[in-house]
């Protein structure tokens, strides 16, 4: 369900540049899809109010962001915790 | 300005009244426009920046005035004033230490409106010319520019403290659909900037801020104190010049490298103008402040507010060649922009701890911002255009003042990049050199 709802958030923070259907499906980074910088900051906005947690923007922190699955992984342990 | 008959005035009010008090302490982009007001003060005018909105169908002098009452009315920043306990007069804003001004909104007043035949450009120009009262009046200029007896251009200038060049965007489209819909159409309520200062003085807010704050500390401990330092041995008069690019290369190439390494146009040329601060400062360690819209949260998004603050943005040349700093450059911008949304208070007291600590002054005094509107996007471009095209670049001089905050100002806009700079650190041959060798960067990696 998370994956579902964090696609969803890259959709609206991209304002429909890219799709929740085309992030699932993606085997590439959020960035490759087209992902803007300040689209990025929108979802990192959205994805802490939702969820609660708070990015490190360090160069690893900024991995995670980029790969939607492990980003996905993340969030759902943190959820579970 | 040729003015046409008496100075109508717009009444307005507010959409009804206020739940709490009319005033509150400045947002954070209020805060930090307040800030470069008082430093560039007399040549504050500088902030000052307007629009020309063609006005749609045919429309009569009262039907335009109603739809720019309708505009005061939906957006608090326009009724905003400055106010300050000790304040009266303008010139006691500027004395050493002015008592801390805070907002305060107005439920209604009268805004006079200038009626005129002239080319619109050039009202706009007379309007921008003169610095604002930010006390005293309206943080709006107005004037129609009539075809016959009917307004075929609404011509707006700003103060800053009220909107910045998006929040400007946002009252022109507004304005726009007055015209069109009549001012009585019903819209979803706005956001207000006096509801911005509270969130930002709230728990989330402070959160928001501190995350930044920590950023801007830890940065601020390791850059060099001043981006350029050393006199240029050759001030040009008045001290401060514009230089403008136009170059169709080099727009060409900046998307052409934006697409092979999946980066925006902005971070490319944000990328490529900190190598040349470094080449030009000899630092290999850069810091560039990048103007962010901070409008990246929902309910900001479509504010008219001056949200745009800059961010710190530090890049490690060292030996990497332009690909590998483009690769830094993404996580860099994205650290940058969130430490773009911060309290200019903590920033100050950053600012002042650090300096103390390592016994010079930290600012980078270089900036950058983006004011492109419309940005082309990423596009693999043919590298024989890219070469062609060169033949058709330029460089000239706009501009020239006395005073300014900053010592490196680059600007994107839809004319080309501008570099405004204190030619007491960077020459005017230099300035164009700088220019022209940031064109040969970027258009010999898009042809790599």
């Amino acid at each position: 369900m998370i994956k579902e709802r964090l696609a969803e958030l890259v959709a609206e923070s991209s304002d429909g540049a890219v799709t929740a259907d085309e992030v699932l499906a993606a085997t590439v980074p959020l960035s490759a899809l087209g992902v803007t910088s300040i689209s990025m900051l929108r979802l990192i906005d959205a994805i802490e109010s939702e969820f609660g947690v708070e990015f490190d923007l360090s160069d690893d922190g900024m991995g995670l962001l980029d790969d939607f699955d492990r980003l996905s992984a993340h969030l759902a342990s943190t959820a579970s915790r | 300005m040729n003015v046409t008959g008496p100075t109508p005035y717009v009444e307005f009010a507010g959409p009804g009244p206020l739940t709490g008090p009319p005033t509150a302490p400045l947002t954070w982009g209020q805060r930090a426009i307040w800030e470069a007001i008082v430093r560039t003060a007399p040549d504050d005018r500088y902030f000052n920046f307007g629009r020309v909105l063609k006005v749609p169908g045919s429309r009569t002098v009262a039907e335009v005035c109603a739809a720019l009452a309708a505009l005061m009315a939906r957006h608090g920043a326009l009724r905003t004033r400055m106010s300050g306990a000790l304040r009266t007069t303008m010139s006691d804003a500027f004395r050493a230490t002015p008592a801390e001004p805070y907002q305060r909104l107005a439920e209604k007043g009268r805004l006079p409106v200038v009626v005129t035949t002239e080319d619109p450009d050039r009202v706009l120009d007379e309007l921008a010319a003169r610095p604002f009262d930010y006390f005293g009046e309206w943080p709006v200029r107005v004037a129609l520019v009539l075809d016959g007896d009917r307004v075929a251009h609404v011509v707006l200038v700003f103060c800053h403290l009220a909107a910045d060049g998006l929040g400007a965007e946002v009252a022109l489209r507004d304005l726009r659909m007055f015209l069109l819909r009549g001012p009585g159409v019903r819209r979803p309520a706005a956001s207000q900037p006096l509801d911005l200062a509270h969130w930002q003085a709230g728990p989330e807010g402070r959160r928001a801020a501190e995350t930044a704050a920590a950023h801007w500390e830890r940065e601020y401990r390791r850059i060099p104190p001043t981006m350029f330092s050393s006199p240029s041995g050759s001030p040009a008069e008045p001290p401060i010049w514009r230089a403008l690019l136009r170059s169709p290369a080099l727009e060409l190439a900046v998307r052409s490298v934006a697409a092979e390494h999946a980066a925006s146009t902005s971070t490319v040329l944000l990328t490529a103008v900190t190598e040349l601060v470094g080449r030009f400062t000899g630092h290999e360690t850069c810091a560039v402040l990048p103007i962010s819209a901070n409008r990246f949260r929902r309910d900001t998004t479509d504010i008219v507010a001056t949200m745009s603050q800059e961010g710190l943005f530090t890049l490690d040349r060292r030996e990497a060649s332009f690909t590998g700093l483009l690769r830094a450059a993404g996580p860099a911008a994205l650290r940058a922009y969130r430490s773009a949304y911060h309290d200019p208070a903590d920033r100050n007291r950053i600012t002042a701890s650090v300096s103390a600590e390592r016994g010079e002054p930290i600012h980078p005094y270089c900036c950058f911002n983006d004011m492109r509107f419309a940005d082309p996007g990423p596009a693999r471009c043919d590298p024989a255009e890219i070469t062609a095209a060169l033949a058709r670049t330029s460089v000239t001089w706009p501009m020239s003042q006395d005073k300014l905050n900053c010592r490196f100002c680059v600007h994107l806009t839809t004319e080309g990049v501008s570099l405004t700079a204190d030619t007491r650190y960077l020459s005017r041959p230099d300035m164009e050199r700088c220019l022209l060798e940031l064109e040969a960067l970027v258009v010999e990696a898009a042809l790599r």
